[in-house]
C-alpha cells in the first residue's frame, strides 16, 4: 500500500495523475475509517493523506465570498467568528455533528464529499448559495453545490479530482436564518431529518427571499423551489409556514413515492420546516 | 511500512507500520499503552479518546500517519510524579469510576474540558462527555466528579 | 446508624484506583509472546443444515497455524442449562451469529482473511423469526422436541369468577424490543497452556464457574487442568455468561490445537452479531376491575423470544410469571408465560432478567385503571399496592418488612407529582407544541435466584501476619461495586479501615464455587459469605485474645483498629489489631477461613405456580419527568425520581451509583433502545445504530435511598443492582401519557411510536420464510 502526504496544492495536484479508482483520499478519517471496516469496502492501494495541504485549512474572506478550506474541521468552524456572524447556521449545524471528539477531526470536505443524504453541512450551505472548489491536474474549477451530488453517496467528483473548498456570500444584515436537526438523541445522532433555512423579511413582515433546504427528504440534494416560490411576497405567519412545509412534503413523495418511511416523514417534514422557518424569522413556537 | 515520530506523555517514539494502522492500535498493540480502551472502533464510544495536540479525538478514528509529528496525551500521562490529576481524584471521590471501562477516554474528556474552560456549567460538562458512552453510571456522579475537580482547580489557582 | 464505622459510609471504591489511571487490566489488555489470534466463520443462513466445511483454502493461508470445525472438539460441543448451544455448529445453523470454524494465526488480519475462505455447503431450512407464529402447529422446527423452551404457570383462586364479579374489564396487548447489553467492553480472551498439561483462561465471564465447567468439558479435561482468572470486567449486565463463554472456549480449544496461547477477542460487530439479548415479549393483560379501583381478576399471557438457543429463558420466564401481577392485591389469578424458540438472535440474562417486560405491562395497565376510575396513579397504587403480611399471586405471605407504600410515597414528595400531574393532564398543556407530563411506576422484586436455582454463596478471608487482609470471593465485581461492598463487610466486621484490605481477582481454584454473579444477589450473598468468613476469622482472635489478655471473649469488640474489652460500663483498648494478630501467628494459629452462606427456604409447584419463590424482595419506585415534542415525537427526559428500599445501604455512594446507571439504562429501553434485526440478520450491530443514552440526554436524576433492614441481608442489605432498571420504562411511557393522553404499548418510544402510535419498518418481518442473506 502506497502512502502519499502533498505538502501544498502542487503536489497535490501531481499526486493526482496517477490517481485511480484504488485511490484512496483521506481528510479527518472520521468517514473512511468506518467505512474500511464494511464488508464491501476494497482495500485502497494508495492513500493521499490531505492533511498537511496548509491550502486546504484555512477560512478567509476575499471578494465578497467566504472561503472554507476543505480540510478546516467541525470545531475550527464553530469557533470561528466570521462564520458566527456572517453565517451562523453553518456553525449551528456543525455544533450539532457527533461529538467533541469527531467534530476535532471531522472536515467540511469530508462531510460533503461522503454525500451521505443526511449530511448535517449540506443544507445550510444550500441555503447559503455555496459553490465548491474542485481540483484536477488541469486546475481549478467551481460546482455549485446543488450540481455537486449525483446520488446518495455520490458526487460528480471524478477518481483524480479532490475538493479544496467551499464559497458562499456572507448572509448581508437583515437576513435570519436557522438550522435545525432531527435525531434519536441529542448526540451522537444521525439526522433523521435536518432542515436549513435563510430568510429575508421587509418591515411589513412580509418576505422578500427565502431559501429551504432540507436534508434526508430527496434523494438528490435540492432546495424546495416550490415552497420558496408560495412563501416569496407572503406574511410571516405559522399558516403560510404550515403550508411551506406542505408543499415539501408533497414534493417529497412527488419524486420518492409513499415509501415505508411516509407515514412519519409526511407530517413531520412539513412540521419542520415551518419550525426552521419560524427560527429563521426569530419567532417563538408555541 | 511508514515511519512515524510523535510524543506520548512527553516521550518520544518512532515506529514502523502498516498505513492502514490506527492511533488506537499503535497505542495498545504496538506500544503497549492499554490504558487507551477499544470500544466499538467507529468513534461513536469515546473509550479510545486521546488529547491530540490539545484537542480530544477518537484513537479508533485517526490514521496513525495523521498523529505524525503531534503530542499526544494518554491515561497513562494524566497523573503526574505519581500524583493523580484533580479530576482523577474526584472521579474517586464522586464514585464515578463504575467498570472503569469508559473511564480513561471519560478522564480525558474531562481534563481537556478545564484545561479550555476552567468553570463550566452543567451545560457544558454534557456536552463535552457527549461522545464518551458510559453503560454502567447513567453519567451523573461523573458530571458531579468534574464539577468537584472544576472547584478544586479554582481553589488552587 | 452510628453503630457502624464503615457500613453505610460513602467509602471510595477499592479498585478504583487503577481504573482511573489506565493500570487496570482488562481481558484485552493482556498479552504473551508468541500469542495467536482467533478469528470466526459466520454462518450464512439464519437455519440451514450444514451438508459440508472445507477448510483447506483457509488452512493454506501463510501465518494460519490451526482451523478447527465441530469435528475437532475433543470433548463436549454443547452446553447450557438446557445443553443445545454449540461451541462450533455442528449438523445446523440456527442464527446468524452461529460459528461454524474457527481459525488461529499469527495476526488478526491473517486470521480473519483465512476465515472469509472457508467454504460451508448448507441446505437451507424454513425459518421462523417470530415466537408466536414458532408455538403455531406447523412451525418450523429448530430444535428436537419443538419450539416451546418452556411453559410457566401460576394458577390462583378462579378468574372466571372474578371476571363475573368484576364492574369493567381492562383488556391491552403490549410489546417489548430485544435490547442489547451494551457493555462497553467487548467480549475477549487469552488462553495458555500451562506447564502442567492444562490451561489458564484469562477472560471476562460473568459467571466464570459455569465458563469453567463449559471449558473443562469442551477441552475434554477435569476442573481441576483448567484455571480461570477473572480480569477486571468492562461491565456485563448479565451478558457475559454464554457470550464471553463462547469466546473463552474457542480459543481454548485452539490453545490446546496449536499448543500456543491464543488470543480471541470480538469486535463490537462481533459481540452484538454473536451475544444473547434481552427477552423480546408479547404480553396479553386482561384485568378485571371493580369501580372503586380493586382488582378482582387477572389473566395474563406473555410469550417470549427466545432466539437460537435456551440458554435462560426458563429462568427468565420464571420470574416473569412470578412478578407477573406485580404488587398488587388479586385474588384471582391466571399466569401463562411461554418462551420459544426462533431463528433469532438467542436471548437470555439481562439485568432485570424477566421483570421489564411485565412490569412496563403492570405499569401501564394500572395507570391505565387510574384513568378509568378517575384517580392519580399514586391513588390508584396506593389503593392496591401490598402492605406488611399480603399474599403474593403465588400463594406467599410476606414476611418481611413491606414498605411499597413507603417508596412510593416518597417518590411522589421528592417529585411533587400529584400537582404536577394534574397540571399536565389539562388541555392547556396537552394542545402545546411541547407538552410536558409526568409518570410513576412501582415495582417489587424477588431477592437472588429463587425457588428455581441453588442458592450459596463462598468467601475466603486471610489474615496476613502483619495484619494486613486478602478477601476472595466468588462473586464477581463487574462494575457495579461488588469488592467494596464485600471489602467494607470484611472491615466492619474486623473494626479496620478499608484501606487494610486488599481483594484478590477471582480465581477457579481459589474459591468454592458461588454460583453466577446474578438476580442481584451480590451483596446478599457474596457479602453475607464475606461476613460469615471475617466473623470466622474474629473468632479464632477473639479466643487468642481471651487467653492472652485473661478476658472473656464474648466481651471482646473490634473497631478503629483496636481489640477492646467492652466488658460492663467501661471500654478499655487491649491491644492493636496487628498485635493480636502476631500474638495468633505467634500461637499457631493461623488467620484464614471461609464462609458459605446459604439461603432461608424457598419452594415451587410447577403445576399450580404457588409457593414462596423467593426469601425475601425489595421495593421501588420512578417518577419520570418528561417534555414531548407532539411534532416530532421527541421525548426529552427533564427530571428523574428513583427511590429503592435495600435494606440497608452498605455504601450509600455505590448504591446511588447503581440507581443512577439502572435509570439511564431503564429510561433508554422505554424511548430508545432497540436491536433489531431483519429475518434474522442483526442490523444494529455498532453504536452507531444501537443507540444508548449519552451524556446530554440522562435527565436530572434524584436517589432516594430507603432502609428497613432485612434478617436475612448481611446487616440487614438486601439488594438494588436490578431493580434500578426494572420499573424506569414504563415510568416513561407514563410520563408521555400524562402529556399526551396516547399510551405507548409498544417498546420503545421512539419517535415514531409516540407521533403516530406504531413503529415503521423497511421490511415486514415475514415467518417462516426461507431467506437467504448474501454472504459477507
Amino acid at each position: 500500500m502506497n502512502y502519499l502526504r502533498p505538502k501544498n496544492l502542487t503536489e497535490l495536484t501531481r499526486t493526482l495523475s496517477d490517481a485511480s479508482a484504488a485511490t484512496q483520499f483521506v481528510a479527518g478519517g472520521t468517514d473512511v475509517l468506518v467505512e474500511s471496516r464494511q464488508p464491501y469496502f476494497s482495500k485502497p492501494q494508495t492513500l493521499i493523506d490531505l492533511s498537511r495541504v496548509d491550502e486546504l485549512k484555512s477560512i478567509s474572506e476575499t471578494n465578497g465570498l467566504i472561503r472554507i478550506g476543505a480540510m478546516a474541521t467541525h470545531s475550527e468552524i464553530i469557533a470561528q467568528p466570521l462564520i458566527q456572524r456572517q453565517a451562523p447556521l453553518l456553525a449551528q449545524a456543525c455544533a450539532e455533528i457527533g461529538s467533541q471528539q469527531i467534530r476535532n477531526r471531522g472536515t467540511l470536505g469530508g462531510n460533503i464529499c461522503n454525500a451521505s443524504p443526511c449530511a448535517d453541512t449540506v443544507p445550510p450551505l444550500l441555503a447559503l448559495d455555496a459553490q465548491v472548489e474542485v481540483l484536477n491536474e488541469q486546475g481549478l474549477r467551481r460546482v455549485a453545490m446543488q450540481e455537486f451530488f449525483v446520488k446518495p453517496y455520490q458526487t460528480v467528483l471524478q477518481k483524480n479530482e479532490v475538493l479544496t473548498a467551499v464559497y458562499f456570500p456572507p448572509l448581508p444584515d437583515g437576513y435570519g436564518s436557522a438550522f435545525y436537526k432531527l435525531g434519536r438523541r441529542k448526540a451522537l445522532a444521525i439526522s433523521r431529518i435536518n432542515m436549513a433555512a435563510v430568510l429575508k423579511t421587509n418591515h411589513h413582515g412580509i418576505i422578500e427571499e427565502v431559501r429551504l433546504a432540507p436534508g434526508s427528504v430527496f434523494p438528490v440534494w435540492k432546495r424546495v423551489a416550490a415552497a420558496e416560490r408560495f412563501l416569496t411576497g407572503k406574511k410571516i405567519t405559522d399558516q403560510n409556514f404550515m403550508q411551506a412545509g406542505q408543499i415539501t412534503a408533497q414534493e417529497m413523495i412527488k419524486i420518492s413515492g409513499r415509501r415505508w418511511s411516509t407515514p412519519y416523514k409526511e407530517p413531520v417534514v412539513a412540521a419542520l420546516v415551518k419550525r426552521v422557518l419560524l427560527m429563521a424569522a426569530g419567532l417563538e413556537e408555541q | 511500512m511508514i515511519t512515524v515520530s510523535l510524543t506520548i506523555n512527553k516521550k518520544e517514539y518512532t515506529c514502523e507500520i502498516d498505513p492502514q494502522t490506527t492511533l488506537l492500535e499503535l497505542l495498545r498493540e504496538h506500544l503497549g499503552l492499554t490504558g487507551t480502551k477499544r470500544g466499538c472502533e467507529i468513534g461513536e464510544c469515546g473509550a479510545c479518546t486521546v488529547i491530540m495536540d490539545g484537542l480530544t479525538v477518537n484513537s479508533c478514528l485517526v490514521p496513525a500517519f495523521q498523529a505524525d509529528g503531534s503530542d499526544i496525551t494518554t491515561i497513562e500521562g494524566i497523573a503526574s510524579n505519581g500524583k493523580l490529576h484533580p479530576v482523577q481524584e474526584a472521579f474517586l471521590e464522586y464514585d464515578a469510576v463504575h467498570c472503569g471501562f469508559c473511564t480513561p477516554g471519560m478522564v480525558l474528556s474531562a481534563v481537556n474540558l478545564l484545561d479550555n474552560n476552567p468553570q463550566p456549567s452543567q451545560e457544558d460538562i454534557r456536552r463535552a462527555l457527549a461522545g464518551n458512552l458510559c453503560r454502567c453510571t447513567g453519567y451523573q456522579q461523573i458530571f458531579d466528579a468534574v464539577q468537584a475537580a472544576s472547584k478544586k482547580m479554582k481553589s488552587k489557582r | 446508624m452510628s453503630s457502624f464505622n464503615i457500613i453505610g459510609k460513602r467509602e471510595p471504591r477499592v479498585d478504583a484506583l487503577g481504573k482511573v489511571t489506565g493500570a487496570a487490566k482488562y481481558a484485552d489488555d493482556y498479552n504473551l509472546p508468541h500469542q495467536l489470534h482467533g478469528a470466526v466463520k459466520y454462518a450464512e443462513y439464519p437455519h440451514a443444515e450444514i451438508l459440508s466445511i472445507d477448510t483447506s483454502e483457509a488452512e493454506k493461508v501463510p501465518g494460519v497455524e490451526a482451523v478447527l470445525t465441530y469435528k475437532d472438539v475433543p470433548g463436549a460441543n454443547h452446553f447450557g442449562l438446557i445443553p443445545n448451544i454449540r461451541i462450533l455448529a455442528d449438523d445446523h445453523t440456527r442464527y446468524l451469529g452461529d460459528v461454524v470454524a474457527v481459525v488461529a494465526a499469527v495476526d488478526r488480519r491473517t486470521a480473519q482473511k483465512a476465515a472469509d475462505l472457508i467454504k460451508v455447503k448448507y441446505r437451507e431450512l424454513l425459518a421462523v423469526f417470530d415466537p408466536e407464529e414458532a408455538l403455531e402447529e406447523n412451525a418450523p422446527v429448530i430444535h428436537e422436541g419443538g419450539n416451546e423452551i418452556v411453559h410457566h404457570k401460576v394458577r390462583k383462586g378462579d378468574v372466571a369468577a372474578g371476571f363475573e364479579e368484576a364492574d369493567f374489564i381492562i383488556e391491552k396487548t403490549f410489546k417489548t424490543q430485544p435490547i442489547e447489553h451494551a457493555y462497553l467492553e467487548p467480549e475477549a480472551a487469552l488462553v495458555y497452556p500451562d506447564e502442567h498439561d492444562g490451561f489458564t483462561v484469562i477472560g471476562c465471564m460473568q459467571n466464570f464457574y459455569t465458563s469453567h465447567k463449559v471449558i473443562a468439558a469442551a477441552l475434554g479435561l477435569p476442573l481441576n487442568k483448567v484455571q480461570i482468572i477473572q480480569s477486571t470486567m468492562g461491565g456485563s449486565f448479565g451478558g457475559k455468561d454464554e457470550a464471553a463463554t463462547l469466546v473463552a472456549v474457542r480459543a481454548a480449544l485452539l490453545a490446546q490445537k496449536t499448543g500456543r496461547p491464543v488470543k480471541m477477542l470480538s469486535t463490537r460487530e462481533d459481540s452484538i452479531r454473536q451475544s444473547y439479548k434481552r427477552h423480546a415479549y408479547k404480553l396479553y393483560y386482561k384485568w378485571g376491575c371493580k369501580k372503586d379501583g380493586t382488582i378482582a381478576a387477572m389473566e395474563i399471557k406473555a410469550v417470549a423470544d427466545g432466539g437460537a438457543y435456551a440458554s435462560m429463558s426458563p429462568f427468565v420466564t420464571w420470574r416473569s410469571v412470578v412478578q407477573a401481577t406485580g404488587p398488587y392485591y388479586c385474588p384471582n389469578v391466571k399466569t401463562d408465560v411461554y418462551a420459544a424458540y426462533t431463528n433469532n438472535n438467542f436471548t437470555g440474562a439481562m439485568r432485570g432478567f424477566g421483570s421489564p417486560q411485565v412490569n412496563f405491562a403492570i405499569e401501564s395497565m394500572m395507570d391505565e385503571l387510574a384513568e378509568r376510575v378517575g384517580v392519580s396513579p399514586l391513588q390508584i397504587r396506593l389503593r392496591n399496592a401490598f402492605e406488611d403480611g399480603a399474599e403474593t399471586a403465588t400463594g406467599q405471605k410476606l414476611t418481611h418488612r413491606v414498605s411499597l407504600k413507603e417508596v412510593l410515597i416518597k417518590a411522589a414528595e421528592a417529585s411533587d407529582f400529584e400537582r404536577k400531574w394534574r397540571e399536565y393532564r389539562s388541555e392547556a398543556n396537552r394542545t402545546k407544541t411541547f407538552p410536558k407530563g409526568i409518570g410513576l411506576s412501582c415495582a417489587y422484586r424477588g431477592v437472588s435466584l429463587g425457588a428455581e436455582g441453588v442458592d450459596a454463596a463462598s468467601a475466603v478471608v486471610y489474615v496476613q501476619p502483619d495484619g494486613s487482609v486478602t478477601v476472595s470471593a466468588g462473586i464477581i465485581d463487574m462494575g457495579q461495586g461488588a469488592r467494596t461492598v464485600m471489602a467494607q463487610i470484611v472491615a466492619e466486621v474486623l473494626g479496620i479501615p478499608l484501606q487494610r484490605i486488599h481483594f484478590l481477582e477471582p480465581d477457579s481454584g481459589r474459591v468454592a464455587d458461588s454460583g453466577p454473579t446474578v438476580a442481584s444477589r451480590g451483596t446478599i450473598m457474596g457479602g453475607g459469605a464475606a461476613k460469615i468468613a471475617a466473623e470466622n476469622v474474629r473468632e479464632i482472635m477473639k479466643h487468642t485474645a481471651a487467653v492472652v489478655y485473661s478476658v472473656s471473649p464474648a466481651h471482646l469488640g473490634f473497631r478503629d483498629g483496636k481489640v477492646w474489652d467492652d466488658n460492663g460500663k467501661s471500654s478499655r483498648p487491649l491491644c492493636t489489631f496487628e498485635e493480636l494478630t502476631a500474638a495468633c501467628y505467634a500461637r499457631g494459629k493461623p488467620l484464614f477461613a471461609s464462609g458459605v452462606r446459604h439461603v432461608a427456604e424457598t419452594n415451587w409447584d410447577e403445576e399450580t405456580g404457588q409457593g414462596n419463590a423467593y426469601f425475601t424482595f425489595v421495593y421501588g419506585a420512578n417518577v419520570a419527568e418528561v417534555q414531548v415534542d407532539s411534532a416530532t415525537g421527541q421525548t426529552e427526559l427533564l427530571n428523574f425520581v428513583s427511590v429503592h428500599d435495600v435494606g440497608r445501604a452498605i455504601n450509600k455512594a455505590t448504591v446511588e451509583g447503581q440507581i443512577y446507571g439502572g435509570v439511564a439504562m431503564g429510561a433508554g429501553y422505554g424511548m430508545m433502545e432497540e436491536f433489531i434485526q431483519e429475518n434474522g440478520e442483526a442490523k444494529t450491530i455498532n453504536f452507531d445504530e444501537y443507540y444508548i443514552l449519552t451524556a446530554m440526554d440522562v435527565p436530572k436524576m434524584k436517589a432516594v435511598i430507603v432502609e428497613n433492614p432485612d434478617e436475612h441481608g448481611p446487616f440487614g442489605a438486601k439488594s438494588v443492582g436490578e431493580p434500578a432498571v426494572e420499573m424506569a420504562a414504563p415510568a416513561v411511557t407514563n410520563a408521555i401519557y400524562n402529556a399526551t393522553g396516547r399510551r405507548v404499548q409498544n417498546l420503545p418510544a421512539n419517535l415514531e411510536e409516540v407521533r403516530l402510535g406504531q413503529k415503521l419498518r423497511r421490511n415486514v418481518q415475514r415467518a417462516s420464510v426461507a431467506c437467504k442473506i448474501e454472504p459477507k
